[in-house]
């Protein structure tokens, strides 16, 4: 958890003050948007919240649902 | 205006695209289990499958010069559906980058490391991806002729050294297998290294010079399926019809190699090779992924997005999957049918809009 904090601490210091300087403001809010779903999926694998597996929707959509498939075996 | 400044020159773009297609030789497993010794018949097959379709993204990029993939969907297909298609592009480059930095951690757990925490390896391995896309494509492209020359020293010096252990009777009987089978190993072959080779699509336009892009395209692609084709042929010589009980066929068979106990144990060179060449194929994967969200957002630059892009794709990587086998099995299904229409369709449907429409039209040829 320390870790990752110290890791995305670093990022903010590494980015933001460049982005402010430079008065990017459109590269903020996206770096913004990305920053804080990369924090939370961080937070999310630490604290051992089950982290939902795009995959995992792919396959029901296109197995289950629509029925496109090879068969097994 | 495209994001990226940097150029590169036929030559770079010749040795990215052989790494590239070499970085999925761990891959060819997926297709081991399926075709079984018939997997160099399927590699040919998916080969000669792809060729009008690569054909097709070399001949779009030659059409939009100085363009990327996101630039000519919105110019082709107009700035709503050209950015709906242009993220359904961005969720591919992203998934396939996840699955392949997984595929390190797994190489590292399965083989090297066993007592080693997985998520040390997508790091450590994320973090070197992202300093190298950080550098630009012009350094990746610069040093990929070194990466492409390793990777063919580990393949042709193994296949030397485990001559003697072939039994070429293992590739009998031709023509055994259902065909549905063969069909679903020409899938995976034609989706996974050589389909995914739309990702030159963000790249050919830093191209400096486009007229030799078709030749040194398939060059490129001849040394990748040459490469691939060596690791088959040995795996299946070597091993036989125990193969598909492996996951990793090229581990199995280069443990194999015994010159009168002195050399013995030349896993590490595959490996090194392995690692060396997938961080080729992610650092690609991860350099158009983050050009093509800054393309889509209209960003003047790609660089404050890519460490909370590599935090998001560690973890993804991490999850996505829970085990190797479900790797496999989502991979040889789902994970190549909802990539049908980008690396089939898309491309050459653009190609035949942009013939018909005349584009690029000299006084709209901006894009974003």
């Amino acid at each position: 958890m320390i870790l990752l904090l110290l890791i995305y601490a670093y990022i903010l210091i590494a980015n933001v003050p460049g982005l402010i300087k430079r008065k990017e403001w459109k590269e903020l809010i996206v770096f913004s948007i990305f920053y804080v779903i990369a924090f939370g999926l961080g937070i999310m694998y630490v604290l051992g919240i089950p982290v939902p597996s795009p995959m995992k929707g792919l396959q029901h959509l296109i197995v289950d649902i629509l029925g496109i498939e090879y068969p097994q075996g | 205006m495209n994001i990226e400044k940097g150029k590169i020159s036929g030559q770079q773009l010749l040795f990215l695209i052989a790494g590239f297609v070499h970085g999925s030789a761990l891959l060819i497993d997926f297709t081991v289990g399926i075709t079984e010794h018939q997997t160099w018949m399927v590699i040919l097959a998916g080969l000669i499958i792809t060729v009008p379709v690569i054909l097709s993204y070399v001949v779009l990029a030659k059409r939009f010069p100085e363009m990327n993939l996101v630039q000519i969907n919105d110019m082709v297909y107009g700035r709503f559906l050209g950015k709906v298609i242009s993220i359904y592009y961005i969720f591919f480059f992203l998934m396939t980058l996840s699955f392949n930095i997984r595929d390190v951690g797994e190489l590292y757990i399965t083989f090297l490391m066993q007592d080693t925490p997985f998520i040390f390896f997508l790091i450590v391995f994320t973090a070197t991806v992202s300093y190298a896309v950080a550098k630009g494509i012009e350094v990746l492209a610069r040093v990929s002729h070194l990466f492409v020359v390793t990777g063919l020293f580990a393949i042709i010096s193994t296949f030397i050294l485990l001559i003697d252990q072939m039994d070429f009777s293992n590739f009998l009987p031709l023509f055994e297998l259902p065909f549905i089978k063969i069909f679903q190993g020409i899938h995976i072959v034609s989706a996974i290294p050589f389909g995914e080779t739309v990702v030159f699509l963000m790249i050919m336009g830093c191209l400096n010079n486009t007229e030799h892009a078709v030749k040194k395209t398939f060059l490129g692609l001849m040394i990748g399926v040459v490469s691939l084709l060596i690791v088959a042929i040995r795996n299946t010589a070597v091993l036989g019809g125990i193969q598909t009980i492996w996951t990793s066929t090229s581990f199995q068979s280069i443990r194999l190699i015994n010159i009168g106990t002195v050399l013995t144990r030349m896993d590490f060179l595959i490996g090194i090779a392995q690692t060396i060449l997938i961080f080729l194929k992610c650092s690609i994967f991860f350099y158009v992924s983050v050009t093509a969200i800054s393309q889509l957002f209209g960003l003047k630059s790609y660089l404050p997005l890519v460490l909370p892009l590599a935090g998001i794709e560690v973890i993804v990587a991490a999850t996505v999957f829970q085990s190797p086998v479900d790797h496999a099995t989502i991979t040889q299904n789902a994970g190549i049918i909802y990539s049908v229409p980008l690396i089939f369709i898309f491309p050459p449907l653009s190609l035949l809009i942009a013939k018909i429409r005349g584009l690029p039209k000299p006084e709209r040829g901006k894009g974003t």
